[in-house]
C-alpha cells in the first residue's frame, strides 16, 4: 500500500506540474518475481485548447491533433496489448489497469455529434485515420465490433456541461490484431524526442515485442483546472512491459537457449546424492538476479531528452534501499523516504547505465494486491454450443468490491441471457450478486452483443458467472483464411471505479462448411430439387394410357419404325429421280 | 357409440401417459431433444422461445436481436404459464394437450370420409380405409411426433392449427377453418400457401344452401376472411410488442434465411456455399419452387382437395426454409387417410427404407461432424439429401397412386393393367 501511495504521489506531482512545463517523461523499473522486470514508460505533454484550435502545436503531435479535430473527437483512448498479466504472482497492474487494453487493439473515444448517425460517421472517420497513422487494422472496427458502453467507461477529462450532452462514447476492439514493430514506430514518432534521446531511446521492437506482457497506450483528454478557464489538452503515452531478465540477457546474435555447460551449473551441494554427475538446482529465490540496463534493453540510455525540462527525475527504480544499484557517472541518485524507491537525475550529454549486481537479499519491494482477480474461459465441448465461465475473486478480507463487468461478443456467438447465472462461493444467490444489468442483443451481421453487469462481491468471496451460447454457422465467404483456427473473442472489461481489468481474449472455434465444394453443393441440391419437381409435374401434366395403346419404344419397334422411315425417304428419292429422267 | 368414446379415451390416455412418462422418467431428455437440430430450428426452438420470453419479461424487445424469430403472441401465452425452469410440468401438459387436440382433429377428418369420397370423386377402393382410431394412433405413437412433443418446438402449435383448419373445412365450417389457417400462417408463414386447396375443400363441403354462391365469390369471401384475421393477429402483435419490427425478425428471417443453422432441409448448406452475388436470386428461385406446386396440384387434383393438402404438407416438409421432423410427422399423420391407395404405390419399400436410413444415420453423421470432428459438413449434408430424396419419392409415389385411382374411375377397363404416361 505504501508503494501505491508513493506512486500516486509521484503521479499527482506529475499531473500538477504540467502547468509549468509542456513535456515530461519518466521510466519506472520494478523487479517482479521470478526473474522478471516491469518497465513502465510514461510520456506526457500538453497544449492549451486555444492554441490547439489555432493549429498551433508545440509538443502535441500534429498528425494526431489534426485527426482529432477532423473527427470532432474530444477524448481518445487507444491501446495496443499483447500477452497476459499474471496477477497472482505479479500483483496489481501498472497504473491500476488504467493504461492497458485487451489483447490486440482497443479504442474508445468520446465523439461530439448531434445524432447517433453523425457520431457513427465521425467514428468511422476516426478509425480509418488512426488505422493509417498507426499501421493497424483499425479500419476493421465496423458496426459489429463497435459498442456504446452505458455503465463501464466514464470520461476522464474535464468536459464542459454543454458539450457533455452531445458527446457519444464509442468503443471498439480488434482481438485478432497482432501488435508489432510497425505499430511502435508511429508511436515513437508522436514523441517530442522521437526515440532519439531520453528514455524513449531504450525502446526497441526486438525487446518490446519479446516481452511476456506489454501494453502501449495513448490517451488524449482535456483538463480544466478548477476555477480557471484556461483549459489544456493533455496527451499521455505509456508503454508497459514485463521482460524476462534471463531471456533479455541472451545475446542477440545467438538467441537460441542452450543447456548450461556442466561447469556453470549451480548445484545444491547439501543434497546427499550430489556428485559429479548428479545435480539438484540451487534454490535462487533469495538471490537477486544480476542485470544492467543495456543488457535488458540492448543499449544504454542516450542521455535525457532536452525538451523535458521540468526537473522530474526521468528514471526511477523500485527496489529496497538495501539493494545495491550502481549508476553511471554524471547522474544523481535521490532516495525516497518510503524505503523502496530511488530516482536518478541524468546528465543530458552522457549515456546512462544502471548496474544491479547479483546479491543475496531477503527484503523485497512489496507487491500491491489487486482489487480483483478475474479469469474467463469457455466451458462445454463440440462446435454447436458452449458456455462462458468468468471466475471473479475478491481477495480483500474486509471490503466488498463493486464493479461493472462488460462483454462485447461477436454476433455469431448467440448468447442466451436467460441462462446467465451467478454463483457465489458455489451457492446460487443470483439476486444479491447481480445488481444491475444492461443488455443489447446481437443482430446477425449488423452488431455484436453488449452485456454490462454490475456485480457486488462481498469480502473474501468468489463469484462464478456462467452463461450459454450457440455458435452460428456462417456463409463460406465470411470465414477468415484460416477458418479452423477459430475466431477471437474480445476480453471482458471489468471497471472498478477508475481501475480497469481485462480478462484474456478467447478463441472460439466455429463449425465450418467444406470450402472446396460450392459448385458440388449447388449441383447436388439442384438435382434433388429437379428430381422432385420432375416426379410431381411429370405425373401432373401427362396422361395415363394402357401399355398397348401407347407407342412402343422397345428395340424391335424402334427398328421397324426406322426402317419404315428410311423406306419412305428412299421412295421419295426414287420418285424424284424418275421425274428428272423424264425431263 | 360408448365403446368408441371409451377407445378414444384409452388411446388419448395412453398417448398422454407415454409422453408424461418420457418427460418425468428421463429429466434430461426434454433439453437433449430441444438441442437437436432435427427437431428445433431457429424459427421454432424452445430454447430460443425461453430467451425471447426472458427478454420480453425484462422489457427488452426480443425482436431487436438475432435469437428470437417466433410469433409475438406466443410471448404473452408463455408468460402466463409458470416458468418452465421452475415448474416444467405446466409446459409439458400444454404440449401433451396440443398433441391430443391435433389427434382429435385428425380423427374428425378421418371420420368424415373425405379422403375416400369427396363431392366430386369417389374412390372404387373406398371400403379399404383405416378407422379414425387407427389413424389417430398412428399419429400419436409415431416416434417423430413423440420426439417433437418432448423437444417442445413451437411448430407443434402450427401443426395443431393446420389440422384444425382442415377438420373445420371438412365439416363445412369455412370461417373457423380460415381463422385456424390464418393462425397457422401467423405462426409460421408457409401455411398461407395451403389457402387455395383449403378454400376449395370448404367450398366442396359447405352446407347446401337454397341459392348456392359461385366458387369465385366463395373463395374471395374466404380470402377476405383470412386477410382480416391475419391483419387482426398482426395488429394485436404490434400492440403487444409496441412496434412492427417483429415482421422482419419473424417472416423476414424465413424469407431471407440469415440464420444458417443446420437442419434436415436443403436450404442451409446451399446458402452457406452460395456465391454472394447470386444469393438473392436463388432465394427467389427456392421460394418460387416451393409455391409452384400449389397451383399445379390444386388444378390437376381439383376433385380431391384434401389430397392436395396432404401432398403439399409433404412437399413443405422437404422444401421449406427451416424444416424439421415435426413437419414430416404432420405429413405422416395425413398420409394414412389414403390407406386405400397404398396398394397402388410402387416404391413404398424403397422410400420407407430411405427415410429410415436417413433417420438413423442423420444423428450419427451430425455427431461425427460437430463433436467427433472425424467427419465434415458434407456428411450431414449428404444425409439431408438422402432424407429429402426419400420423402420426395414418398410424396410423388402417393401422387401416382391417387392419379391411378382416379384413372380407374374414368376407365374401369384398365384396372390391374399396366399403364404408361404419354
Amino acid at each position: 500500500m505504501r508503494q501505491l501511495y508513493s506512486l500516486l504521489l509521484l503521479f499527482s506531482f506529475l499531473s500538477f506540474s504540467f502547468a509549468s512545463s509542456d513535456y515530461h517523461e519518466q521510466l519506472l523499473l520494478r523487479p517482479l518475481h521470478p526473474s522478471l522486470l516491469l518497465a513502465s514508460f510514461n510520456f506526457q505533454s500538453n497544449t492549451t485548447l486555444t492554441s490547439f484550435e489555432q493549429q498551433n502545436f508545440r509538443y502535441f503531435p500534429r498528425s494526431l491533433g489534426q485527426i482529432l479535430q477532423h473527427a470532432n473527437t474530444r477524448e481518445l483512448h487507444l491501446r495496443f496489448s499483447l500477452g497476459r498479466w499474471d496477477a497472482e504472482s505479479w500483483g496489481a497492474r501498472p497504473w491500476g489497469g488504467a493504461r492497458e487494453g485487451g489483447t490486440g487493439v482497443e479504442l474508445w473515444a468520446w465523439v461530439e455529434a448531434d445524432t447517433d448517425e453523425e457520431a457513427d460517421g465521425r467514428w468511422l472517420t476516426l478509425t480509418n485515420a488512426l488505422s493509417g497513422l498507426f499501421c493497424a487494422s483499425l479500419n476493421f472496427i465496423d458496426s459489429t465490433r463497435t459498442t456504446r458502453p452505458v455503465m463501464s467507461f466514464q470520461p476522464s477529462g474535464d468536459h464542459k456541461n454543454s458539450t457533455l450532452e452531445s458527446l457519444h462514447l464509442l468503443h471498439g476492439t480488434l482481438p485478432r490484431e497482432v501488435v508489432c514493430t510497425e505499430n511502435l514506430t508511429p508511436f515513437l514518432k508522436l514523441l517530442p524526442c522521437k526515440g532519439k534521446a531520453g528514455i524513449s531511446s531504450l525502446l526497441d521492437g526486438h525487446k518490446l515485442f519479446d516481452a511476456s506482457w506489454q501494453s502501449m497506450s495513448i490517451d488524449v483528454r482535456p483538463i480544466c483546472p478548477a476555477g480557471s478557464n484556461d483549459c489544456q489538452l493533455q496527451i499521455t503515452q505509456t508503454i508497459d512491459m514485463v521482460l524476462d531478465i534471463q531471456r533479455s540477457k541472451r545475446p542477440r546474435d545467438n538467441p537460441i537457449p542452450r543447456p548450461v555447460p556442466n561447469e556453470e551449473l549451480k548445484c545444491d551441494t547439501s543434497k546427499p546424492y550430489h556428485s559429479h554427475d548428479t545435480c539438484y538446482p540451487l534454490d535462487t529465490a533469495a538471490q537477486e538476479e544480476e542485470w544492467t540496463l543495456s543488457q535488458i534493453f540492448g543499449h544504454p540510455l542516450k542521455g535525457s531528452c532536452p525538451l523535458a525540462t521540468d526537473g522530474v527525475d526521468p528514471v526511477c527504480i523500485n527496489v529496497p534501499h538495501a539493494r545495491q544499484v550502481y549508476s553511471s557517472e554524471g547522474s544523481h541518485e535521490h532516495k525516497d523516504a518510503s524505503g523502496f524507491m530511488r530516482c536518478y537525475q541524468l546528465d543530458p550529454e552522457k549515456e546512462f547505465e544502471l548496474v544491479l549486481p547479483q546479491q543475496e537479499i531477503s527484503e523485497k519491494a512489496p507487491l500491491e494486491q489487486p482489487l480483483l482477480y478475474a479469469e474467463r474461459s469457455f466451458i462445454g465441448y463440440g462446435q454447436e454450443r458452449g458456455g462462458v465461465q468468468a471466475i471473479l475473486t475478491n481477495p480483500s478480507p474486509t471490503e466488498a468490491v463493486d464493479f461493472v463487468y462488460m462483454e462485447s461478443l461477436p454476433w455469431f456467438m448467440k448468447l442466451y441471457l436467460h441462462t446467465l447465472k451467478a454463483k457465489i462461493n458455489g451457492l446460487d444467490t443470483h439476486k444479491d450478486v447481480i445488481q444491475e444489468m444492461y443488455y443489447r442483443p446481437a443482430l446477425d451481421r449488423k452488431r455484436g452483443t453488449q452485456l454490462e453487469v454490475r456485480i457486488l462481491i462481498p469480502a473474501n468471496s468468489t463469484v462464478i458467472l456462467t452463461y450459454d451460447f450457440e455458435k452460428a454457422i456462417l456463409r463460406y465467404t465470411e470465414y477468415p483464411p484460416d477458418a479452423n483456427r477459430g475466431f477471437d473473442v474480445a476480453p471482458a472489461v471489468i471497471t472498478i471505479g477508475n481501475v480497469s481489468i481485462r480478462t484474456t481474449s478467447l478463441l472460439l472455434p466455429l463449425p465450418t462448411p467444406d470450402f472446396s465444394m460450392p459448385y458440388n453443393v449447388i449441383i447436388l441440391t439442384s438435382t434433388v430439387m429437379a428430381l422432385s419437381f420432375g416426379f410431381v409435374f411429370n405425373l401432373l401434366v401427362r396422361r395415363f394410357v394402357a401399355v398397348d395403346e401407347a407407342d412402343q419404344w422397345d428395340v424391335r419397334s424402334v427398328r421397324l419404325k426406322v426402317a419404315e422411315l428410311v423406306k419412305g425417304k428412299l421412295k421419295r428419292f426414287q420418285k424424284a429421280q424418275k421425274v428428272e429422267k423424264k425431263e | 357409440m360408448m365403446s368408441i368414446d371409451r377407445r378414444k379415451a384409452t388411446l388419448f390416455g395412453a398417448a398422454a401417459a407415454v409422453r408424461l412418462l418420457l418427460f418425468t422418467s428421463f429429466p434430461g431428455l426434454p433439453d437433449l431433444l430441444t438441442a437437436r437440430v432435427e427437431i428445433s430450428t431457429p424459427v421454432t426452438s424452445f430454447k430460443r422461445l425461453q430467451e425471447g420470453l426472458f427478454l420480453y419479461n425484462h422489457n427488452v424487445s426480443p425482436y431487436d436481436g438475432g435469437v428470437y424469430h417466433q410469433a409475438p403472441l406466443l410471448l404473452p401465452l408463455f408468460s402466463l404459464l409458470p416458468s418452465s425452469a421452475t415448474y416444467p410440468a405446466f409446459t409439458y401438459l400444454l404440449y401433451v394437450l396440443l398433441d391430443l387436440l391435433s389427434a382429435s382433429a385428425l380423427m374428425s377428418i378421418a371420420e368424415s370420409g373425405e379422403a375416400v369420397s369427396s363431392k366430386l370423386f369417389t374412390s372404387p377402393r373406398k371400403d379399404k380405409r383405416w378407422s379414425s382410431f387407427a389413424i389417430a394412433a398412428a399419429f400419436l405413437f409415431n416416434p417423430f411426433t413423440i420426439a417433437t412433443c418432448i423437444g417442445r418446438p413451437t411448430s407443434v402449435f402450427t401443426t395443431c392449427a393446420i389440422l384444425h383448419a382442415i377438420a373445420k373445412a371438412v365439416n363445412g365450417n369455412s370461417f373457423t377453418a380460415m381463422f385456424a389457417l390464418s393462425f397457422a400462417a401467423y405462426l409460421s408463414m408457409y401455411p398461407i400457401l395451403l389457402f387455395p386447396p383449403l378454400a376449395l375443400l370448404c367450398y366442396d363441403r359447405r352446407k347446401p344452401l337454397k341459392n348456392p354462391e359461385s366458387m369465385y365469390s366463395f373463395v374471395t369471401g374466404n380470402a377476405i376472411a383470412v386477410g382480416g384475421s391475419l391483419y387482426s393477429l398482426l395488429h394485436m402483435s404490434s400492440l403487444i410488442t409496441g412496434s412492427w419490427e417483429f415482421l422482419s425478425s419473424t417472416y423476414g428471417v424465413q424469407l431471407l434465411l440469415p440464420d444458417l443453422t443446420p437442419n434436415v432441409g436443403l436450404w442451409w448448406y446451399f446458402f452457406i456455399e452460395m456465391f454472394d452475388s447470386f444469393r438473392n436470386f436463388f432465394l427467389g428461385v427456392f421460394w418460387i419452387h416451393l409455391s409452384a406446386y400449389v397451383a399445379g396440384l390444386t388444378i390437376r387434383l381439383r376433385r380431391q382437395p384434401l389430397f392436395v393438402l396432404t401432398l403439399l404438407l409433404g412437399i413443405f416438409a422437404i422444401f421449406k426454409p427451416y424444416p424439421s421432423i415435426s413437419d414430416t410427422s404432420l405429413f405422416l399423420a395425413m398420409l394414412p387417410l389414403y390407406r386405400h391407395v397404398f396398394p397402388l404405390m410402387r416404391y413404398t419399400f424403397l422410400a420407407s427404407s430411405t427415410v429410415l436410413y436417413a433417420t438413423l444415420l442423420g444423428p450419427a453423421f451430425y455427431y461425427l461432424w460437430i463433436y467427433a470432428g472425424s467427419g465434415n459438413a458434407n456428411f450431414f449434408y449428404a444425409i439431408t439429401l438422402v432424407w429429402s430424396l426419400g420423402l420426395s419419392l414418398l410424396t410423388s409415389d402417393a401422387l401416382f397412386a391417387v392419379l391411378r385411382d382416379e384413372l380407374e374411375v374414368e376407365r374401369p377397363d384398365l384396372k390391374g393393367k399396366e399403364i404408361r404416361q404419354i
